[in-house]
């Protein structure tokens, strides 16, 4: 028989295969063309208990572990990419606040996190990649914490009730702090028009003079940048496992196509230029999937693995590109019609060489620790 | 309240093969899912469940030790137990061998006032064990149904769904009831109810936890002999053309059909 874990984890995929078959994939299309979530999507999704796969039982969650958080990101991900970012974005908030979160503080707003969605923002207009470049600050003001700023391209925002702002609270000083839709001085501005991932809403918070206690702040002050890094690294697994959920896509819809379709009297399957795509397409997800689970493994034993996560997502993006633009070319002028998803798997693999720190700063991050071995 | 549901681990692809030997369905080494009916019984029993304090959903399937899975996805849609009958004595069994040890561990679990089925399972396709329990166990019996509330204190009322019918019965409790898909949507099991499906007990009854009689068990206590599988042959029919106009062809239509005493 096999282990409990082991178990539970067979049957949890089992409910996201078909939860993703039945609810999720017949969406994929028209989230990408109506650039949202359908009325009610949400709803379902949450009301399915999604929101807390990861959180602990103590909390109301399922507690599941990293290596099948990620691995059920990747199978939602095969059906549509936006829902499993938005989960992402969700998931990488709660483990912030489970790391450097009081236990008060936890207590407090994380039994809410199996109804409401959380999210985690770094940039401003004035600083994305350079977190030191930001200008919302927290000021001390008697036993208080005042919060002033404006924080944009935020997974989630506009959506989610809860945020993670980074904010300076001295000059050359990043700390964390959480704060609620509902805290007075909280207001949503612009939602952005992204050519992908167009499911996923991303947008902006305005914080106008919003008070805090000190339970408010996550880890200590000054913490700000060992928590946004941890961040990075956690969305950074899971973004490797929707990338490999997109290319999982990419690939069955280019051997579907290829075993169906002629070039002249010889079926695609039988041309050597169809192989060479559809083996790079393969190799492509395939690495990718180990890059994460690596790096998930690493987590569950709690050893250190930013840099894997950075490898992940750093491969997995130009990867599943790249393999998108492979599927495209074997689909031809159906890869380059908007009534097949080839084209907004593309657009949708694209942002991840951006979001949660873009592949230039990964490929820094990896050098970086390659040096320091 | 107590309700039992019946439920079936069938083989997870449609690409199942012939024993060659015993022509009965060759399941080995095939993954296992649910019967897909079977969880509309599951949702049937939670929905009474959800609408009153007094019930308990039990769940009791036959079979190997894997057979565990779809008990504890059902667990996790929200039963309270499940029984797992399972021994190599009842191995091979059809389906009145299958109705006879399921109809012994009713009797075991006792005071089971609903006991319900799927319309049958997407392997066999018989939709006959609910009704051999149903004999087995003399309780009165609705297949078919498309729907079904507690219409009384000991009694439920059910639509029974036809192919070109509706029936409407009232039966007494205890009883066993087939239900169709029409009946409802079931529920997923949520990521929380499967972690926590694995604390809810879980009982193995093998052949000497029940009161059976050897000779009614397994291949040898079933009379279903499989002698052929096969796909029938279409029937070829004779083709008469109508030609000309539409007028002419529609007269000899009206002859051909009169030559018939059709009209």
């Amino acid at each position: 028989m096999p282990s409990t874990t082991a178990a539970a984890e067979k049957l949890l995929l089992q409910m996201v295969d078909d939860y993703t078959h039945r609810e999720i994939s017949p969406q994929d299309m028209a989230m990408d063309a109506a650039g949202d979530f359908p009325e009610g999507f949400l709803a379902k999704l949450t009301e399915t208990g999604f929101l807390g796969i990861m959180l602990p039982q103590e909390f109301g969650g399922a507690g599941f572990g990293p290596e099948v958080t990620a691995t059920v990101l990747n199978h939602i991900a095969r059906g549509n990419a936006s829902t499993a970012v938005t989960l992402e974005g969700h998931f990488k908030t709660i483990d912030q606040i489970l790391k450097y979160g009081t236990p008060a503080l936890q207590q407090q707003l994380l039994p809410s996190a199996t109804e409401r969605i959380f999210a985690f923002s770094m940039t401003e207009a004035s600083g994305g990649s350079n977190p030191m470049g930001i200008s919302s600050t927290a000021t001390r003001e008697g036993n208080h914490w005042v919060l002033n700023g404006d924080k944009i391209m935020i997974t989630n925002g506009g959506l989610a009730q809860v945020y993670c702002v980074l904010v300076k609270t001295a000059p050359q000083e990043l700390s964390v702090f959480v704060v609620d839709q509902d805290m007075p001085g909280f207001s949503f501005g612009k939602r952005e028009d992204f050519i992908g991932l167009r499911g996923t809403p991303v947008g902006e918070i305005v914080m106008d003079h919003i008070i805090v206690d000190d339970d408010h702040l996550l880890g200590k002050v000054g913490d700000g940048g060992l928590i946004g890094d941890s961040a990075h690294d956690d969305a950074r697994i899971l973004m490797g496992a929707v990338l490999t959920g997109i290319m999982e896509h990419e690939l069955k819809i280019a051997t579907d196509y290829a075993k169906e379709r002629k070039a002249g009297n010889t079926p695609l399957t039988d041309l050597q230029v169809t192989h060479r795509k559809v083996a790079d397409i393969a190799l492509r997800k395939e690495t990718t999937k180990l890059l994460y689970q690596r790096a998930a493994q690493l987590k569950a034993a709690g050893q250190p693995y930013s840099e894997e996560a950075a490898m992940a997502k750093a491969h997995g993006s130009r990867a599943a590109v790249s393999a998108g633009d492979d599927a495209l070319q074997i689909l031809a002028g159906y890869g380059y019609s908007r009534e097949y998803p080839v084209e907004h798997l593309i657009r949708d693999a694209r942002a991840m060489e951006i979001a949660e720190g873009t592949v230039e700063k990964m490929r820094s991050a990896i050098a970086t620790a390659e040096f320091n071995k | 309240m107590k309700i039992v549901v019946c439920i079936k681990q069938v083989p997870e692809t449609n690409d199942v093969t012939i024993d060659p030997v015993t022509h009965n369905l060759d399941r080995r080494g095939l993954a296992g899912v649910m019967n897909p009916f079977d969880k509309n019984a599951i949702e049937l029993a939670l929905t009474l469940k959800d609408s009153r304090d007094d019930v308990q959903v039990a769940l009791l399937t036959m079979g190997p030790d894997d057979y565990a899975e779809s008990l504890r996805e059902g667990m996790a849609m929200g039963a309270d137990e499940g029984y797992l009958l399972s021994d190599r004595a009842f191995a091979g069994a059809d389906t009145l061998a299958t109705g006879y040890v399921i109809a012994q561990a009713l009797k075991k679990i006792g005071d089971a006032d609903l006991i319900l089925f799927g319309r049958q399972a997407v392997d066999a396709d018989t939709g006959q064990v609910g009704p051999i329990v149903a004999e087995f166990l003399h309780q009165p019996q609705i297949t078919y149904a498309a729907s079904l509330r507690l219409s009384g204190a000991n009694e439920v009322t059910a639509e029974r769904l036809l192919e070109d019918t509706k029936q409407t019965l009232v039966a007494q409790l205890p009883a066993v009831v087939s239900v169709r898909s029409e009946l409802n949507t079931p529920r997923y099991p949520t990521p929380r109810n499967i972690q926590l499906s694995f604390a809810k007990p879980l009982t193995v009854w093998h052949h000497d936890d029940l009161d059976l009689d050897d000779s009614r068990l397994g291949q040898a206590g079933s009379p279903t002999i499989v002698t052929k599988v096969y796909a029938p042959e279409p029937v070829k029919r004779k083709l008469t053309p109508l030609t000309g106009t539409p007028s002419e062809a529609a007269s000899q239509l009206i002859t051909a059909l009169k030559n018939r005493q059709l009209i």
